[in-house]
């Protein structure tokens, strides 16, 4: 059944305000269970579900009528204090709000697909005072539907599958569950539950595009900000236009060079302003991203018998879209570790002399470039000796292999994908894919991973990112005469070396800095360049990370600094090995821009 | 204008009029329908790409739109040539995607109607793939040989692209 609304744009808005209000209302909602006495956010939440309500009646969109009527009714009488907050009626009222979110992505899809409402809505009814009376008043309306049988316990809590689909690789699961007409329902969803199963994996996998950003709502003083600036460029292409003429007809020649140096320099300063107007609508708090944390957690908490307390700090800190859209995944997985794996239950940390209640502690910053993310807990650490055990159990190493390691290198096992500590996979963790998952995007922003461990107190992941993906400060280097350009975010450090430093072991070149051992790459070979320079005996070598790795790049100069945007290659040259995308020169030349990850992985 | 023309000529020969431009490579004339060619530009500086099949010269700045530069002599498997002030870039969109072709020199751009295209001949002895060749015209002065370079980058040809990697 399709949607017939006859205004695209009173729907597109609707769409719009609805997935608004809704992404605030689960973060209220926890709140507000931590201080059900506040009433101005009871208010709030009252609110948000009356307006969706309201508009959703305006449109005829009888299903989310019903849901979010009953849901209002519940808050009303807990906004009137007829009824006392505790966790089951917030399980019901978080239920029937993903069974609106549900209803709303199936609007947003294009297609009303109808959904078993009563299931939710004869949860809330027992809520309401008058409740008998509304059950029987309720019945005929879903009269039709009485004989399906008393359906499954509510589905798999709509939660569940919402973080699970993106637990066990996100894309293809993804992706396999919104082709979820296939009769099998998801993997992440694997146990043999019944049919419904497919519903919520669906809408959960929509319920994420929920939050897409494919529309931008930009302050308005932005804006000004930035037809203000525009306007600027006018101006002084104008005055190039005319600097140009007068230089033609031979009008005081003489003054050409100084005019021309003061047109650039003011071209620049309108640019670069341009440039930040630009740069900052792109911008999102993370807040976008951390504030669906507090009800995740909330669920793993009482699924896994712990107590545990989320501190969230530096939400405000921004970061463009495409960077928000790429960590929300590693992040929930990162969590999900710190809960299930870090964290001990209240006995055990009462017997390890800790407070019952753990903490974990997600904080964000800027940190000159970039931005740095950390997850810390104080639960039990990370135990090296138990990796390294589970890594061979699991044959993803060898005994060998594990001899040459260093700590680090055993931390690093972490993200290899299989690897469990869990003996059994439970709906939690266990498979093996979640640090393999966040790996692979931090990987894909150009991202840096460290681990901190302190066993017994804790450990922290720290995600370093890159503010921006279309604007990237980079090192320029030249490879025999050809210029490559690396992005900084990934430069570790930089060093000059001589030839004769370097050492080979097991055909791999190698250079030994500090206490640790240096995988090296010739840039020269890998991009096939032809040797220009053969008896200089000294070179430059780039050390870059990406994720958990570092390797060397050996380059015969380094060229500076500067700041670059990223242009495409386009769908042909899309996939090439240690290609990451191009740039254009100041020379309007094209330099390639190197790709760690493609190079760390050719040379792992 | 322009389809009345058309439908004048078509009467006369019997077929649709299609425009070609015509451009050479060692000596043979080519022709490409015109729809397809964006524009032609001189040579420029062209940067390499590592890792690309040898035909892929490089790429380069298109007024700040980075696209791919093939060279056809390489292409064709013809002797490589000296660029020269004819060598030509003719910038097309090929599947969706601009691409520069390297060509010695551009001629002109003519009419002809669809009637006079012949199916190619049967044994191509040249390095031209055959499955890229739409047909030849034969004039009475010169003879043509029409290219579809969107068969010549059919399925097997991007997956070329992206298996280098």
């Amino acid at each position: 059944m399709s949607i017939d609304c006859e205004d695209q744009e009173l729907l597109e808005g609707f769409l719009a305000e609805t997935t608004e209000l809704l992404e605030k209302l689960d973060d209220d909602l926890i709140s507000l269970e931590k201080s059900p006495e506040d009433a101005e956010l009871m208010n709030r939440i009252f609110r948000s579900i009356h307006t969706v309500k309201g508009a959703s009646s305006f449109l005829g969109f009888d299903m989310l009528v019903k849901v979010t009527h009953k849901t209002e009714d519940v808050l009303n009488r807990l906004r009137k204090s007829e009824l006392s907050l505790n966790s089951e009626i917030m399980d019901v009222i978080l239920e029937a709000v993903d069974l609106v979110k549900t209803l709303v992505s199936d609007i947003k899809g294009g297609d009303i697909v109808e959904r078993d409402l009563e299931d939710t809505i004869s949860k809330l009814i027992p809520y309401l005072s008058e409740g008998a009376v509304e059950a029987t008043v309720l019945a005929p309306v879903f009269a039709p539907k009485e004989e399906t049988p008393p359906v499954p316990p509510p589905a798999p809590d709509p939660q569940e599958p919402a973080g699970a689909a993106p637990a066990s690789a996100p894309p293809e699961a993804v992706a396999a569950a919104e082709s979820a007409a296939a009769p099998k329902p998801a993997p992440p969803v694997a146990q043999p539950k019944p049919q419904p199963v497919k519903e919520p994996a669906k809408a959960a996998a929509k319920g994420d595009e929920l939050a897409d950003n494919s529309t931008v709502r930009v302050d308005v003083k932005r804006l000004d900000d930035l037809m203000n600036q525009v306007g600027e460029l006018v101006l002084e292409r104008n005055r190039m236009i005319q600097l140009h003429s007068d230089y033609q007809t031979g009008l005081d020649p003489t003054g050409f060079g100084d005019d021309f140096g003061k047109l650039s320099k003011r071209l620049n300063f309108v640019t670069s302003e341009l440039q930040m107007q630009v740069l900052k609508m792109r911008m999102l708090p993370v807040e976008k991203v951390f504030k669906k944390f507090p009800r995740i957690v909330r669920n793993l908490a009482r699924d896994l018998g712990k107590e545990v307390d989320l501190v969230i700090y530096g939400e405000e800190t921004e970061l463009d879209r495409s960077v928000v859209d790429e960590i929300g995944d590693p992040l929930i997985h990162l969590i999900r570790n710190a809960l299930d794996h870090g964290l001990e239950t209240p006995d055990q940390r009462l017997a390890a002399g800790k407070e019952p209640t753990g903490t974990v502690v997600l904080s964000a910053a800027h940190e000159g470039n970039q931005i740095v993310i950390s997850i810390k807990d104080d639960g039990r650490g990370i135990d090296p000796e138990r990796v390294s055990k589970k890594a061979i159990e699991k044959g993803l190493i060898t005994e060998e292999q594990l001899a040459s390691m260093g700590s680090r290198e055993i931390l690093d096992l972490l993200f290899l994908p299989g690897f469990s500590t869990k003996e059994q996979a439970t709906d939690l963790s266990g498979r093996g894919v979640g640090m393999d998952v966040v790996r692979t995007n931090i990987r894909k922003l150009n991202g840096i991973i460290e681990i901190k461990n302190d066993i017994g107190r804790g450990s922290e992941f720290i995600l370093k990112l890159p503010l921006t993906l279309a604007i990237i400060q980079s090192l320029l280097v030249e490879v025999e005469r050809e210029v490559y350009s690396i992005p900084l975010a990934s430069v570790i450090e930089t060093m000059r070396v001589s030839k004769k430093e370097f050492h080979m072991i097991g055909g791999q070149e190698v250079l030994k800095l500090r206490d640790s051992v240096l995988p090296l790459l010739r840039l020269q070979h890998t991009f096939g360049c032809q040797e220009v320079y053969s008896e200089r005996d000294t070179c430059y070598v780039v050390i870059v990370g990406v994720a958990e790795k570092r390797i060397g790049l050996i380059v015969t100069r380094l060229l500076g600094q500067q700041e670059v945007a990223i242009k495409s290659l386009g769908k042909f040259l899309s996939n090439l090995p240690g290609i990451g995308g191009s740039t254009i020169m100041g020379d309007g030349r094209v330099a390639l821009i190197v790709d760690p990850i493609g190079l760390i992985g050719g040379a792992a | 204008m322009e389809t009345a023309l058309t439908k004048v000529k078509s009467e006369e020969y019997g077929g649709e009029l299609i425009q070609l431009v015509s451009f050479n490579l060692e000596k043979e004339e080519y022709g490409i329908n015109v729809l397809m060619v964006r524009e032609i530009i001189r040579m420029l500086n062209i940067t390499r790409v590592p890792n690309t099949p040898h035909y892929v010269e490089g790429v380069i700045n298109l007024r700040g739109k980075v696209i791919p530069i093939i060279s056809l002599r390489r292409k064709f498997d013809l002797m490589e040539a000296e660029y020269d002030k004819r060598t030509r870039i003719m910038v097309m969109e090929v599947v969706g995607e601009l691409m520069g072709f390297i060509v010695d020199e551009v001629s002109e751009v003519i009419r002809i109607s669809e009637k006079e295209i012949q199916p190619p001949p049967p044994v191509v002895s040249s390095g031209i793939e055959q499955e890229c060749m739409a047909g030849v015209i034969n004039q009475a002065d010169r003879l043509l040989v029409l290219l579809d370079l969107e068969r010549m980058f059919s399925a097997d040809e991007r997956r070329l692209f992206s298996n280098v990697a």
